[in-house]
């Protein structure tokens, strides 16, 4: 009697699965459709100054505050 | 002007098909005109379900091709006079969908139907957004059963980004019909409860339909269930169509209705 009620019940593991899949689903989205055309954008624009070696966008994700970190590696030999 | 409801999954084979059938009949039997529309290309699944697989003549690929007119190529129902039925093409495949062809069509059918009811191929690759895409609404059919539900979450985020009345700004109605619930297992918590599923997916609920045998009787004959009235399953469909008519229908409590372990447990204390 004891020992059915101490097991887990099966729902309860899928909620906790699903809950933390489905979390990992949605925070592995970081990405917009567009960044790869906006990284050759922004290339081209920086170039006009100055030596591109690349450009890196990543989008970050604290609670409700999203930012754009946008890394740009000059290149010293351009 | 109708309004265009795409039904949706994510995985497949939860009744997705079977669901566009029934509330297609239902909204018909609820005196609105109703066009179905099989937007699964290369499957071909709805005729059957509606027992109209012998009078598919045109396709939908053939309307948007200007090969043939929604006139010619929209089947009426036997059963009801106010379901219209559109097939799905054969010979071709899902990436014969253009955009601007799926929107001069919906936009065409919205003019005609109250409901424009497009069923839309499991997955989420071209055929899925194409679905999606000129919707007003969306109702995602999920089985309470992990896989179905994290697809079916990967699905709503697609709806999300590529649906037009996003892109414009508006919200695009999303609901959720949970499907072949059996009752004794969610008791026995063997199975997810639909208050779980909803906070996992954080959607509002349309509709619960339970497990039901008289289904699969139903598409063998080409009869969808909601004909039978003693069939529970499509006592639910009913339901639903009442509620996407506008009607207050009480979402009714499936998961703890009578069930042989109800019944048990009263044997157990009387």
């Amino acid at each position: 009697m004891f020992g059915f009620f101490k097991k887990k019940q099966s729902a309860t593991v899928a909620k906790d699965r699903l809950t933390i899949a489905i979390m990992s689903d949605r925070d592995g989205n970081n990405t917009y459709p567009f960044m790869d055309e906006m990284k050759e954008e922004i290339i081209a624009v920086v170039k006009k100054y100055i030596g591109v070696r690349a450009v890196e966008i990543t989008k970050e994700i604290d609670g409700d505050f999203e930012a754009l970190s946008i890394d740009v590696q000059l290149d010293k030999n351009a | 002007m109708g309004i265009v409801i795409a039904v949706i999954s994510g995985k497949g084979g939860v009744g997705k098909t079977t669901a566009t059938a029934n509330l297609g009949l239902g909204i018909a039997q609820n005196g609105k005109k109703c066009v179905v529309v099989d937007f699964d290309i290369g499957q071909r699944n709805l005729d059957m379900i509606l027992g109209l697989e012998n009078r598919v003549v045109y396709d939908l690929v053939q309307v948007m091709d200007e090969e043939a007119s929604i006139k010619q190529a929209l089947i009426k129902s036997k059963v009801n006079a106010n379901l219209h039925f559109l097939a799905a093409s054969q010979s071709k495949d899902k990436t014969v969908l253009r955009s601007n062809k799926v929107e001069k069509l919906i936009a065409q059918l919205k003019q005609d139907f109250d409901f424009v009811i497009l069923d839309s191929p499991a997955g989420i690759e071209s055929g899925f957004e194409h679905t999606i895409e000129f919707a007003d609404a969306a109702i995602v059919i999920v089985n309470p059963e992990v896989s179905s539900i994290r697809d079916a979450d990967r699905a709503i985020g697609i709806l999300d980004s590529k649906s037009q009345k996003v892109k414009e700004g508006k919200e695009v109605a999303k609901y959720v019909i949970i499907n072949r619930i059996v009752a004794e297992m969610v008791q026995r918590g063997e199975m997810l409860k639909s208050e779980d599923i909803l906070e996992i997916l954080n959607i509002k609920l349309l509709g619960k339909v339970p497990e039901d045998r008289g289904v699969i009787d139903a598409s063998n004959q080409g009869k969808p269930v909601i004909l039978d009235k003693n069939s529970i399953a499509g006592q639910a469909y009913s339901r639903i169509a009442g509620r996407l008519c506008g009607q207050k229908i009480d979402m009714k409590d499936i998961e703890s209705s009578d069930t042989g372990l109800f019944k048990k447990l009263a044997g157990i204390f009387h």
